[in-house]
C-alpha cells in the first residue's frame, strides 16, 4: 500500500499555506549548516570585534553601488522588492538583512533579534554567496550539493536569484567603478584577493579532509562493526524464535 | 584514409544537428549564444510558457534585444508559448504569438491546438514547433499536428528508446528534437496532474510544475525536509545530495519502506549516446535547464558543443566530469533512451 506523505508526521502543521499570507519562522537554519575550513572562516574572527558604526558605510556604498549600476535588478524581483531576506555568510561571525527596495534599497547587519524581520534566508560560504551573486556557480547546483541552504519564503528566494543572476553584477567593479584614477589597481588588487581566497579555501578543505581521515576511518570501522553484531543478534534472536516455535508445549 | 571517409560520412550524417539552449534572462541568452549554442529557446514573463517562475523570462523589449544579439551571432530565438489556455481565455496566448511573430523570432513552440491554430492562421509564415508538452509520441499524432498546422519540428517525450525515434524519424515529414540534458519528467508531459493536485498550479495551465510558492525546506538537526504544500515529500540526510521538490521526485513510503516510486533525483545526460541519436536522424538536441543559471547555460552548452563538433569531426566524445556538478541530485541518468531498467 503506498501511504502519500507519511514520512513525518507534518501533514497536520499546515501553517505556511502562503496563500493564507503565512510565513515560516527563520533562523533555525544556522545550525545545521557546518561553516567550512576557510580563510573568512580564519578572517571572521578579525571581523567579529569590528563595531557595527564601521560596518555600515560599507554596506550603504556596496549597495548603492549595485543598485545604481543594476537598476533591472529591482523589476525582475517585482511584488518581492519590499521582502526582507536574511543574507547568512556562515563562515563570518555576522549577518545581513537585505531589502532590496528599488527606491531605497538597504543592507544592513542583523543582530540576533532582527532575524525575526526577515521572511526568507539564505545561508552558505561567503565565496559560495559571492560566487552566486555574480553569477559564476549555479544556485540549483548549489543547492543540490547542500553548500547552500534556503528557509522561509522560497518564492522571494527564487524571485532574488533570478533577479540576480540576470544582471551580470561583479561586485568589485561595481563599487569601483567611480573610484577615478584609483580603480585599475584597487580592482586587480580585490580581483586578487579573491582568487587567493579561493584557492586557500580549496588548500585549507584538503587540508581538513587529511586531517580528519583517520578520524573518519575509525568512525566507519567502528560503524561496521555495529552493524555487523547488530545483524548477528537479529540472527540469533529469530534463531531463538524457530527454536522456540518446534518446541512441543507441554499441557498439564 | 578511412578517418578521412568516416569523416565524411559522420559530416553528412550530422550536418545539420543543432543544439538549442534555455535561457531564462538575457543574461543566460548571452551565456548561451556565447557559449556556442545554434538556437536559444525563452519564454515571456507569464503563465502563456511553462517556466512561470518568479523573476524568470523575457519583457517583449528584452526579447527585442536577445533577437539582435543572437542574430548578429548567427544563433536563432524560439519562443515557447507551450501551456494551454483555460477555456475561453486565450488572449494572453494570442497576444504573445502576436508580439513573438512581430519581432520576428525564428520559431515558436507550442503544444495547444487551438493556439497553434490561431498562429498557423495568423501568422502563415511562422515557423512551429510542437512543444514536449503536447506529447506527441506517436507518427499518427505528429503527421495529424504537420498536416492541421504545418508544425515543422516535435520535441520529442522523454519516453522514447533511440530505436524508437529511429524508427519514428522513418515514417514523419517533420523534424525531431530530443532532450539532451538536465532536468527529467518522468510523467506523461503536458498531462501530469501530480503539481495541480497538491497545489492547483501545474505547468500546464499556470507553468509551473511544484510553485516555490508552495516549497518549503525545513532544517531538522542534521536533516532537511522538504515539503510541497502541506505533503512532506523528501527528507535528506546531511551527506544527501538534494533534488527538485516535485512529487515525482518525492520519496514515498510503500509497504513499509521510504523510496523514489517514481524517479530518483537524477539529471539527464545523452553525451554518451550522441552518436547513436545522430544516427537516429534527430534534428536538434535540446538542453532542459531555463529556470537554471548563467553559469549552468554557460557550461552545459559549452560541454555539448565541444561534444557536438567532436561527433562531427568523428572524434571521441571528450570527458566532462564537470557536468555531474550541475546534475541534480548529482547523480545522471541516459532515461528511457536505453531503459538500462528493462
Amino acid at each position: 500500500m503506498l501511504v502519500l506523505a507519511a514520512m513525518t508526521d507534518l501533514t497536520s502543521d499546515s501553517q505556511d499555506n502562503p496563500e493564507q499570507g503565512e510565513r515560516s519562522a527563520i533562523g533555525v537554519g544556522r545550525a545545521s549548516m557546518v561553516p567550512p575550513f576557510s580563510p573568512v572562516l580564519l578572517g571572521g574572527l578579525l571581523l567579529a570585534p569590528v563595531p557595527d558604526l564601521l560596518l555600515r558605510p560599507l554596506l550603504r556604498a556596496v549597495m548603492a553601488a549595485v543598485a545604481k549600476q543594476h537598476p533591472g535588478m529591482f523589476e525582475r524581483l517585482g511584488s518581492y522588492a519590499d521582502t526582507v531576506f536574511l543574507i547568512d555568510p556562515v563562515d563570518l561571525p555576522i549577518r545581513f538583512l537585505l531589502q532590496a527596495d528599488a527606491e531605497r534599497p538597504k543592507l544592513t547587519i542583523a543582530r540576533e533579534a532582527d532575524t525575526a524581520r526577515a521572511t526568507a534566508a539564505i545561508r552558505g560560504s561567503l565565496l559560495a554567496l559571492i560566487d552566486l551573486l555574480e553569477g559564476r556557480v549555479d544556485g540549483d547546483a548549489l543547492f543540490f550539493s547542500r553548500r547552500l541552504l534556503i528557509e522561509g519564503d522560497t518564492e522571494a528566494v527564487v524571485a532574488l536569484r533570478n533577479a540576480v543572476d540576470g544582471e551580470e553584477i561583479n561586485i568589485i567593479d561595481d563599487i569601483l567603478v567611480r573610484a577615478g584614477p584609483l580603480a585599475r589597481p584597487a580592482r586587480r588588487a580585490g580581483k586578487q584577493l579573491l582568487r587567493l581566497a579561493r584557492r586557500a579555501e580549496a588548500d585549507m578543505a584538503m587540508l581538513q579532509d587529511a586531517l580528519l581521515q583517520p578520524a573518519m576511518e575509525r568512525i566507519e570501522a567502528q560503524a561496521a562493526a555495529v552493524d555487523h553484531l547488530r545483524q548477528s543478534m537479529a540472527r540469533a534472536g529469530s534463531s531463538r524464535r524457530r527454536r522456540a516455535a518446534k518446541t512441543p508445549v507441554v499441557q498439564e | 584514409m578511412a578517418t578521412t571517409d568516416a569523416k565524411a560520412e559522420s559530416e553528412a550524417i550530422l550536418g545539420d544537428l543543432e543544439l538549442i539552449c534555455p535561457a531564462g534572462t538575457p543574461a543566460a541568452l548571452r551565456a548561451a549564444v556565447d557559449a556556442g549554442a545554434e538556437a536559444v529557446y525563452l519564454g515571456f514573463r507569464d503563465e502563456t510558457n511553462a517556466r512561470n517562475f518568479p523573476g524568470l523570462n523575457f519583457s517583449p523589449e528584452e526579447l527585442a534585444d536577445g533577437l539582435e544579439y543572437a542574430h548578429a551571432r548567427d544563433c536563432m530565438v524560439f519562443v515557447a508559448i507551450n501551456t494551454f489556455p483555460r477555456a475561453g481565455a486565450p488572449e494572453a496566448w494570442h497576444r504573445a504569438i502576436d508580439c513573438a511573430a512581430d519581432l520576428g523570432v525564428d520559431a515558436v513552440i507550442l503544444a495547444d491546438i487551438g493556439i497553434l491554430d490561431y498562429a498557423a492562421r495568423q501568422h502563415p509564415d511562422l515557423r512551429l514547433h510542437l512543444s514536449v508538452q503536447a506529447s506527441a509520441s506517436n507518427a499518427e499524432a505528429i503527421r495529424f499536428y504537420h498536416e492541421a498546422f504545418g508544425v515543422r519540428r516535435v520535441v520529442l517525450p522523454r519516453v522514447l528508446t533511440v530505436e524508437d525515434i529511429a524508427e519514428l524519424n522513418s515514417q514523419i515529414p517533420v523534424e525531431t528534437e530530443v532532450f539532451a540534458f538536465g532536468g527529467m519528467c518522468p510523467m506523461a508531459e503536458g498531462r501530469c496532474l501530480l503539481s495541480s493536485y497538491v497545489t492547483g498550479k501545474s505547468p500546464n495551465i499556470t507553468g509551473v510544475c511544484s510553485p516555490a510558492s508552495h516549497v518549503r525546506y525545513e532544517e531538522r538537526g542534521s536533516e532537511m525536509v522538504s515539503r510541497l504544500g502541506d505533503f512532506t515529500i523528501n527528507i535528506f540526510q546531511q551527506s544527501d545530495a538534494a533534488g527538485y521538490p516535485t512529487l515525482c521526485k518525492g520519496r514515498f513510503v510503500a509497504d513499509g519502506r521510504a523510496s523514489y516510486l517514481f524517479e530518483a533525483p537524477t539529471s539527464l545526460n545523452v553525451l554518451p549516446l550522441l552518436p547513436e541519436l545522430m544516427a537516429a536522424g534527430v534534428s536538434a538536441l535540446k538542453i532542459e535547464g531555463r529556470q537554471r543559471g548563467r553559469a549552468y547555460t554557460a557550461q552545459v552548452v559549452a560541454a555539448f558543443r565541444a561534444a557536438i563538433d567532436a561527433c562531427r569531426l568523428g572524434e571521441p566524445i571528450p570527458e566532462m566530469p564537470q557536468l555531474a556538478d550541475v546534475t541534480e541530485g548529482q547523480r545522471e541518468t541516459s532515461g528511457a533512451y536505453r531503459r538500462a531498467w528493462r
